[in-house]
């Protein structure tokens, strides 16, 4: 089985290394990666941000979160956003792409099982949105005035926590975008919800009282807050302790919960051979 | 023209637009789509702004001082119904023909003896149905959920500010469509300048945060006008009269688009023709 397991994983890799051997031939995607977040969410939001300032300075950010850095809070916003792009657009929306191309069916009839493949885009996926994050993240603090502390490393654990929940949340998108032939809006509207209600772009504590414990069963809430507290100084949402807690705990659900429901989709799939439609 | 030519015109037209709002109907998806973005999108930046004010009066009187009214979410809403309504504009023309490309119908369609205008606008008529549908949406949440009282007469109003815009929208979805018949691919382009109207027009903010340079920038794109004014008819009750230097400088923009936008169409088609490169993708 630890054999099995191995070659798996050796898969996995090779997949990943596939998909970032894809990704390096279209350099200006890859610059996408870094431009889109800048102007389609953190631009406008700094901008809007301007909008509140009190003698240069984020009085009522401050109030409610702790730190009066507009700009730190919103790049360090975008690291657990990437993350959760990762997972709904690079590992789930991908089958949707292989679909298209024709190439799932043979694909899936490889003795590497589907799971690993996915687990495969899921890697590439990650090792892109860190990059961007890490290219952003300077840019934030290069040209922008964030002031991000060395604290940040104390978080970085909470981030691989959060990457393996965003594995498991990505095997239970995929599972959908199997099932849905038209997936685009679902993945699109799911992500933006997913991200936006983590607090990507603002403080969970202003989400209405009936959104805000969605807020607290998503990993990436207590992800992106930890990132915070320990590279900004904000007032944590709960006792960190409980927040490391919960992430380990939800990493642990997700992961389990996102790999049963790809499998049962896959078998289903298989059993009424409809791979190869969309 | 004669007169059976620009009837036939008219009908050709009304036949694409027909033909694309039956495309449209097969694809249940879209209509959620359509529902959903123009209530989520601007919300989010509802609650940003929220989480921007806090529990602070000053806060939110800078706020006011700024963008000049107290009105934040019909401020927000206003700003990002726009930018949807501008992305439908700029993908529609130059989609409908990437499409045709695709589908390997483009070339046949460049002989039928239409006027290019049906090729070009004919797809895009549908679109219209989709663009007072958001206003619609838009303008319920802004009366429903935060209150923001509309007249009839700012409404009306900010129709005449909607059509005066419709030239200078439309010319740079037609000149979208120039790039698609000279290089095929058009989605890096359209990404760059929705990023550019996203930076520079405020849709999110009063464009007197920018710096002034950036200001210049923001002064020189239609899309400042159209939000600039829709926000001030609708939420500072400006009257047409108050709006008549901005509106003409955004009808004379549209003007000089759409004249930029015959030529280089004219160009680029009398290109591929040349080239044989009406069909390639």
């Amino acid at each position: 089985m630890a054999a099995i397991d191995a070659a798996e994983l050796r898969a996995a890799v090779a997949v990943a290394r596939k998909e970032l051997r894809v990704a390096r031939r279209y350099p200006l995607q890859l610059v996408n990666e870094v431009l889109q977040p800048l102007y389609q969410f953190l631009l406008p939001s700094l901008l809007l941000g301007a909008t509140f300032l009190v003698g240069g300075r984020a009085i009522g950010l401050e109030s409610v979160t702790g730190t009066a850095d507009l700009a730190g809070y919103l790049f360090l916003g975008t690291v657990v956003g990437g993350l959760v792009s990762a997972a709904f657009w690079e590992m789930a929306f991908g089958l949707k792409r292989e679909m298209d191309a024709g190439t799932l069916e043979p694909t899936w009839l490889t003795p590497t099982r589907p799971d690993t493949v996915v687990l495969g885009r899921a890697l590439s996926g990650l090792v892109i949105a860190g990059g961007a994050s890490a290219v952003l993240v300077c840019i934030g603090l290069a040209l922008f005035g964030a002031t991000v502390g060395q604290g940040l490393l104390l978080a970085l654990p909470a981030l691989a926590i959060a990457a393996v929940s965003m594995i498991g949340v990505g095997y239970l998108v995929a599972s959908a975008v199997l099932l849905i032939r038209e997936p685009n809006f679902f993945v699109d509207a799911t992500n933006f919800l997913f991200a936006v209600v983590s607090g990507v772009a603002f403080p969970v504590l202003v989400l209405p009282a009936l959104v805000q414990p969605i807020a607290y069963l998503l990993p990436t809430t207590y992800a992106v807050d930890l990132l915070r507290v320990y590279a900004l100084g904000t007032r944590p949402l709960l006792d960190p302790a409980l927040e490391w807690g919960a992430l380990v705990v939800l990493a642990g659900l997700t992961i389990w919960i996102g790999r049963v429901a790809f499998r049962r989709t896959e078998r289903r799939m298989r059993v009424r051979g409809t791979l190869g439609q969309h | 023209m004669s007169l059976p030519s620009l009837a036939a015109d008219v009908r050709a037209f009304g036949a694409a637009a027909l033909k694309e709002w039956r495309l449209l109907r097969r694809y249940p998806t879209l209509f959620v789509g359509f529902l959903f973005w123009p209530i989520a999108l601007p919300l989010a930046y509802v609650f940003q702004a929220r989480g921007y004010a806090g529990d602070s009066a000053a806060a939110l009187d800078a706020f006011a001082a700024r963008s000049g009214t107290t009105e934040v979410a019909g401020f927000l809403f206003l700003g990002w119904a726009a930018y949807m309504w501008i992305s439908m504009i700029l993908w529609g023309p130059g989609t409908a023909l990437r499409t045709e490309q695709v589908r390997g119908s483009l070339e046949a369609l460049f002989m039928t003896p239409v006027s290019r205008l049906v090729i070009l606008f004919g797809p895009v008529v549908s679109q219209v149905v989709w663009a007072i549908w958001m206003f619609g949406i838009v303008a319920a949440t802004m009366a429903l959920v935060f209150g923001v009282e509309i007249a009839l007469a700012s409404a009306l109003r900010a129709l005449v500010v909607i059509g005066v815009a419709v030239p200078a929208l439309y010319g740079l979805g037609a000149l979208f469509a120039a790039v698609v018949l000279r290089y095929g691919e058009v989605s890096a382009l359209v990404q760059g300048v929705r990023g550019l109207f996203t930076v520079f027009c405020g849709m999110s903010f009063p464009i007197v945060v920018l710096p002034e340079w950036g200001r210049a920038v923001a002064l020189a794109l239609p899309p400042t006008y159209l939000i600039g004014d829709l926000r001030r008819v609708l939420l500072s009750g400006a009257s047409l009269a108050e709006l008549v230097p901005s509106l003409a400088i955004l009808l004379g923009l549209g003007l000089l688009i759409c004249g930029m936008a015959v030529v280089a169409f004219r160009r680029t088609e009398r290109y591929a023709r040349r080239g044989g490169s009406l069909a390639q993708y």
